[in-house]
């Protein structure tokens, strides 16, 4: 099933041990290379917490759910500790050919919701598969040259 | 000082200031054209 | 595209998205007729020179908006560069040198260098203001000499001032020729 970075923001995140709610969606992690949704990102600011995509029992249309409490844990490291501050963010982020132009800013990123792998990059009123994504970080998400605009 | 004379120091101030930071940050960020020394 | 067009852009990383450094300096070999390297500022609004450099070789493309490196390793320290790009001669500065033909009349100021767009770096000639006024391009000569202060050209240059970047590509080929470069 496709779901879509805009619309999934802000989903309640439950345990499926305890059924107990323990936060929202604030950001999805992606990994560029892997073109795959690496972790989803809890709550903001100090009480940030990251729960890996393979801890997740299902992310479904109305909540997101985590096999278990314990999953969740603080940034481990620089990038993490980025992606819960919203820098890494693909919702709103540049969009740049490798080239070296700019595409356009990246309103929204759908995904399977059963595999976490990233589907479409939607800039403006484009489409791109996001087979196109070569790496993304907190200035910019880049894309490979099959993106350039037609001269 | 009156009211005229405090304002006519801000701005004053505000626009020393800013060309101060423009001074400042064209000497910082420097940059030329260079050519090579060929030849050698 | 020029070289104060690409003064100034920031410097990203393809696999990480992050900008990790500003062009400063655009070192070019008026010789081969290339760009060499880009010495580095740090980013940020007030920030100074970065000590690492960027060789052309490490360059993967230069665009309307960024300079792009394949990763941070791109960036050089000074002791791993070309002598060129690590110390450049800023005395060799060619911006606001008086373009002077060999035979001693003045064509006007150099006010850019200009580069073709989407080419590893190949330089085709210079902006000038021009000394009547307005702005023009010449190819890039055989250089008879080059100084922080004066370009020497042939005489024959004078005839090649363009009016815009159009006519330059056209004219740096006529231009060889009559020059009898390869």
């Amino acid at each position: 099933m496709s779901e879509s970075f805009q619309r999934s923001a802000g989903r309640k995140v439950m345990s499926r041990s305890s059924a107990k709610e323990l936060g929202a969606v604030s950001h999805l992690l992606v990994d560029a290379q892997q073109r795959q949704i690496a972790a989803v990102v809890i709550g903001r600011g100090k009480k940030a917490q990251l729960v890996e995509w393979a801890q997740l029992s299902g992310f479904g249309p109305d909540a997101v759910m985590v096999v278990d409490e314990g999953a969740l844990r603080p940034p481990a490291d620089d990038r993490e500790r980025a992606a819960a501050e919203g820098r890494l963010e693909l919702v709103g982020k540049r969009a740049l050919s490798e080239r070296g132009n700019e595409l356009g800013k990246l309103d929204d990123v759908t995904f399977d919701a059963d595999t976490g792998a990233l589907e479409d990059l939607l800039i403006g009123d484009r489409r791109v598969h996001a087979g196109s994504l070569l790496g993304s970080g907190s200035y910019a998400a880049v894309l490979d040259e099959s993106q350039e605009p037609s001269p | 000082m009156d009211t005229i004379g405090w304002l006519i120091l801000v701005v004053i101030v505000v626009v020393v200031a800013a060309v101060a930071f423009v001074v400042i940050r064209r000497r910082r960020r420097g940059g030329g054209v260079i050519a090579t020394k060929d030849k050698g | 595209m020029t070289a104060s067009q690409i003064r100034g852009l920031p410097v990203v990383t393809v696999q990480g998205g992050e900008d990790v450094a500003e062009v400063r300096d655009v070192i070019y070999s008026p010789e081969a007729g290339r760009l060499v390297g880009v010495t580095l500022n740090k980013r940020g609004f007030l920030a100074g020179r970065s000590r690492e450099v960027l060789p052309a070789e490490a360059i993967h493309a230069v665009g309307q908006h960024a300079v792009m490196v394949l990763d941070e390793s791109s960036l050089a320290a000074p002791e791993d560069a070309p002598d060129d790009v690590a110390h450049p001669a800023m005395e060799r500065n060619v911006l606001g040198d008086d373009v002077l033909t060999e035979g001693g009349a003045s064509l006007g100021k150099v006010a850019d260098l200009v580069l073709l767009v989407g080419s590893s770096g190949e330089v085709v000639g210079y902006q000038i203001d021009k000394a009547g006024g307005g702005r023009g391009y010449i190819p890039l000569p055989a250089q008879l000499s080059v100084s922080g202060v004066a370009l020497v050209v042939p005489n024959i240059t004078e005839e090649f001032v363009q009016d815009d970047l159009v006519g330059l590509g056209a004219a740096v080929d006529e231009f060889r020729a009559r020059l009898g470069l390869p």
